[in-house]
């Protein structure tokens, strides 16, 4: 099982400096990078020890694209969970719909990225977990199935990496260092778009209403705004110049860094 | 959980090995100033043993109460463990805020408990304050810093956050309370499942430092020219007492490892100091230290991005700069 997420191409949003306001139109829609390795991982696991992948999302419809790219790449199935009543949801309401339709479709392993770009939590994996009652292990960058009862993974440390050994089901959260993703073949592509995409609402995961999308969400969003992007009051100099290096001493000492 | 009569704010530090994390320092500031404006009681919770030889230097820092919660391998973290511990003595008092560090325990340990109470996380905040109406206001950033989104939790308590380090510079308390010490113990691991560290790795040198706590972030982008030229950045970084990262191009060359990999599709830090070293500044690098409070780029291209995002650039080779920056460095006194 592996939840994936459309993501709007952040490297490619700009911001619109008068307005103060993102720039989003023209940016791509695209498979959130993070979740693209843990759906990578899963067909590995599934290549050595078997079972099959469905990966699922929430989203609007807009967002088969990305189902159908995990389709190409070569998931079992695909489920999208798209209700207006899903709408707005925060970390806990997406967590919670997510583990509702994992519970419900049963699994072994679930597979997440390690953060979704946009929204940059890492909460989403963590709190699965915990919903569905399992074990969990972030920033994975390596892992070994041993039977179908326990594995052991590579997790990311700040200053390194820790081996951590797990019973299953688990679930992953997957890093960069995981993998190379496969890149689907044009024929892959084609015969993914005939695969059904399968759609489920609140109702068909027995959600309420105050379970899930805004109602269900703890966290509120009073308002967002722009930060300001410091741009053209770089002071440069050439490192020819003389005080190019007593300059920057003095920033140092300024900030309190150096004596 | 809905919880009206929830009451103080609650901090969740961090050890590593039995040492305490710094960010536990600054939470502790950031939590006092908090429970102040809601005219409550701030309350530290530890995990790990033989922590009360801390109490001295966490007083300072003027919480009203400590919880230690200790256990046979409480210094290893174990999120499920750590989250149902803390459990544990929330239920049986629930405070109105808990405060944990966004560190990669950090975010772990606050998801887990946010889902075991039921209850709202914002994640990686720069900001924190209680406003006019009394209400606790959180600020996040998203879509890679260029968005700034201000959260509330209307309708359930706790409210959790976890707080990005270096938000704010920790500062002993004004007044001295009267400090109360508790215990509480470690709950073990649900019979159902099974989870075990078996070895913890550094894999980074002992002087590379810690990304996300150091004050200075010294990057290096492939403008580094060769490996052998890190001797020369590690150098610096030990005079700075700065930790080392780098772009995506140096971690995929090897140069180091991918825990160091600061940006998009790697780390976001938001240290005092950031020193970009023959770093171009791509736009999925820049996500990463947008929110650093200077930045410093050294770069041989004039028209690189990355100085339309710094504070102070110089532009030439690498190698006239570092040699006789060290030099000065090396003729001050150390810093204490």
């Amino acid at each position: 099982m592996v939840c994936v997420k459309q993501v709007p191409d952040v490297a490619e949003i700009r911001i619109d400096e008068v307005k103060h306001t993102l720039i989003r139109s023209g940016v791509p829609s695209i498979l959130n990078p993070f979740d693209e390795f843990a759906v990578e991982e899963a067909l590995r696991i599934r290549e050595k020890s078997g079972g099959d992948v469905t990966v699922i999302s929430m989203g609007p419809l807009q967002a088969k694209e990305t189902l159908t790219k995990c389709l190409a790449m070569g998931a079992d199935r695909a489920v999208l969970l798209s209700d207006p009543k899903f709408a707005g949801a925060d970390t806990w309401a997406t967590s919670k719909t997510l583990a509702m339709t994992i519970q419900k479709l049963g699994f072994d392993l679930v597979l997440c990225g390690m953060k979704a770009v946009d929204g940059e939590t890492s909460q989403v994996g963590p709190e699965i977990a915990e919903l569905l009652g399992i074990p969990h292990i972030s920033y994975v960058k390596r892992v070994e199935i041993n039977n179908d009862k326990s594995l052991v993974a590579e997790r990311m440390t700040e200053q390194g990496h820790q081996l951590v050994s797990s019973s299953i089901p688990c679930l992953l959260t997957a890093t960069k260092a995981l993998n190379v993703p496969r890149i689907p073949t044009l024929l892959s592509q084609m015969a993914a778009k005939k695969k059904p995409i399968e759609i489920f609402t609140a109702e068909s995961i027995g959600a309420q209403k105050d379970q899930v999308g805004l109602p269900g969400s703890r966290t509120h969003v009073l308002k967002v705004f722009t930060p300001n992007l410091r741009t053209g009051e770089c002071k440069i100099v050439r490192a020819e110049e003389k005080d190019a290096i007593p300059q920057l001493l003095g920033l140092l000492k300024k900030e309190g860094i150096t004596t | 959980m809905s919880q009206p009569d929830a009451n103080g704010v609650w901090v969740v530090g961090e050890q590593k090995d039995g040492q305490m994390a710094a960010v536990t320092l600054e939470l502790l500031t950031t939590g006092r100033w908090i429970a102040d404006s809601l005219k409550q009681q701030l309350t530290l919770v530890m995990v790990g043993n033989d922590l009360d030889r801390m109490v001295s230097t966490l007083e300072e820092y003027g919480p009203d109460r400590i919880i230690f919660v200790s256990g046979e391998g409480a210094n290893q973290f174990i999120p499920e463990v750590y989250s149902e511990s803390i459990a544990a003595i929330v239920t049986k008092a629930p405070p109105s805020v808990i405060l944990f560090p966004a560190t990669y325990d950090g975010r772990d340990l606050a998801g887990r408990l946010a889902a075991r109470l039921g209850v709202g996380l914002a994640a990686d905040c720069t900001e924190v304050s209680v406003d006019d109406e009394g209400r606790f206001i959180q600020v996040r950033p998203a879509f890679g810093g260029n968005l700034m989104a201000v959260i509330h939790q209307p309708t359930a308590k706790p409210q959790l956050a976890t707080l990005r380090p270096h938000i704010t510079k920790s500062a002993k308390a004004s007044t001295k309370v009267t400090l109360l010490v508790e215990h509480a113990p470690l709950v073990g691991l649900p019979k159902n499942f099974d989870k075990k560290v078996l070895e913890t790795v550094r894999e980074v040198a002992e002087e590379a430092g810690n990304l996300d706590e150091a004050e200075v972030v010294i990057g290096i982008g492939r403008g580094l020219g060769s490996l052998d030229n890190l001797k020369t950045v590690n150098r610096l970084a030990i005079l700075l007492n700065a930790a080392v990262g780098g772009s995506r191009g140096v971690v995929d060359a090897g140069w180091l490892p991918h825990s160091q990999q600061i940006g998009l599709t790697g780390r976001v830090i938001s240290p005092k100091m950031y020193l970009a070293l023959g770093i171009s500044g791509a736009v999925q690098h820049l996500v990463g230290v947008r929110t650093a409070k200077e930045i410093v780029a050294i770069n041989i291209d004039p028209e690189a991005p990355i100085f339309k995002v710094a504070t102070y650039g110089i532009v030439g080779d690498l190698f006239s700069i570092l040699p006789p920056l060290i030099r000065e460095l090396e003729s001050k006194p150390t810093r204490i």
